[in-house]
């Protein structure tokens, strides 16, 4: 299995508990939107969707902090030099381009991969991101531009003219009350327990359908 | 991680291509059917002892080979997906057919139809190539589906070549490792 040796070159909080690390590209290192990386250290191995080309010389991903955590706390505290090794990537969770239009669901920091889509290119789509906070809606600005409708998901959510598409409940919730029957393709990542209830909700609702989908538990 | 989704507990389960078909769908079973031929290759290899690593290595290639065909039945033609995906070829077959060959040369010829059985090893290349054969039921089964489609799927033809030769595979080595560890080959009297 090929290896890499990438080298940390910056870190940013995008939430009091949820930062997007950068490493240089290293040579060789080709990769498709939605694919993702698995960090070795130690003996720990952990997958992590990168981001997007926004700079080509770089990669990037979006981490939550577990307090307490394996291999989390490590990179939150890596500086710019620091070294990791990682594989190839890999995933067969990427943008098919069809005459459907794609319905991105997302919980947390399984956005991910819908930021690597946008910033591939994909437009014209629909897009729920289920956050208990504000706060959390990462990249939002960039997301709410490339998506026909972008609609925030939460329950604890003010009414605000920033957000005309936010809904007050899951996910799950507001794909009844906004998608109208017809074909789609529906890419969800994040909580399995998200993924459970929205691939219930389309056997029931949009039979014929197309899932993909991307878990971590 | 857990590995239940439960995202199939009222009997759907989606394809690499994104749909979700019934458990009993032909793609479903055919791929299904050829995990199970592969979990029959495990218990093969497992009761192989050592100064078999030669066929020990075979059955981790043919291990290989059922995966690879498995991620091909998993995607309806058509599928982005599958152009990433290496489909079976002439090289896995090939490769059979030198096996084959090779444990066949050594064999006495065979005049009369042979019961499945004899050591344990042999019996599980028996049940190897029996549930080899229903792979390549549901595999034509899947073809049937298809013909007409205006997607064509070049792969399926592949893959049963593949499964003709692999249950050929799962023969002469039943008789070779019968004849390696002493075990006579019970004949049919009708």
């Amino acid at each position: 299995m090929t290896h890499y040796s990438v080298t940390v070159t910056s870190l940013s909080w995008l939430t009091r508990n949820t930062f997007e690390i950068r490493f240089n590209r290293p040579a060789g290192f080709e990769y498709r939107p939605g694919q993702k990386i698995t960090f070795e250290d130690g003996g720990i191995t952990r997958d992590y969707t990168l981001l997007g080309p926004e700079h080509r010389s770089e990669l990037a991903v979006c981490v939550r902090h577990v307090a307490g955590g394996r291999f989390s706390p490590k990179l939150a505290a890596a500086q710019p030099g620091d070294r990791y090794r990682i594989g190839a990537a890999h995933g067969y969770f990427f943008f098919k381009s069809t005459d459907r239009r794609a319905v991105f669901v997302a919980t947390g920091t399984g956005i991910a991969p819908f930021v690597a889509f946008a910033r591939q290119g994909v437009r014209n789509f629909d897009l729920l991101h289920g956050v208990h906070t504000e706060t959390q809606l990462y990249y939002a600005d960039e997301l709410a531009a490339a998506a026909r409708r972008y609609m925030p998901c939460l329950g604890d959510f003010p009414d605000s003219p920033r957000w005309p598409l936010s809904f007050d409940g899951r996910v799950d919730g507001c794909l009844a009350q906004h998608l109208a029957p017809g074909a789609y393709d529906f890419y969800l990542c994040g909580r399995n327990e998200m993924i459970r209830d929205v691939t219930a909700f389309v056997d029931q609702r949009f039979k014929g359908g197309r899932v993909f989908t991307e878990a971590f538990f | 991680m857990k590995i239940y989704t439960q995202t199939g507990d009222k009997g759907k389960t989606g394809l690499l291509s994104g749909e979700r078909v019934f458990k009993s769908h032909v793609r479903i079973r055919a791929y299904g059917e050829a995990d199970e031929l592969n979990a029959a290759v495990g218990a093969l290899a497992a009761t192989l002892s050592g100064g078999q690593d030669q066929i020990k290595m075979q059955l981790v290639r043919v291990q290989s080979d059922l995966f690879q065909a498995g991620a091909w039945l998993s995607a309806t033609p058509g599928d982005e997906t599958l152009q990433r995906l290496t489909p079976l070829g002439q090289e896995q077959w090939r490769r059979l057919e030198g096996w084959i060959d090779h444990f066949n040369d050594q064999l006495p010829e065979l005049r009369t139809f042979i019961l499945p059985g004899g050591s344990p090893a042999a019996a599980w290349a028996h049940m190897a190539r029996t549930i080899c054969r229903r792979v390549e039921r549901v595999v034509v089964e899947l073809a049937h589906t298809q013909a007409g489609q205006p997607l064509p799927d070049n792969g399926l033809a592949d893959i049963l070549i593949y499964l003709n030769r692999l249950s050929d595979y799962f023969f002469v080595l039943a008789r070779h490792l019968n004849h390696s560890a002493g075990v006579s080959e019970a004949a049919w009297k009708g």
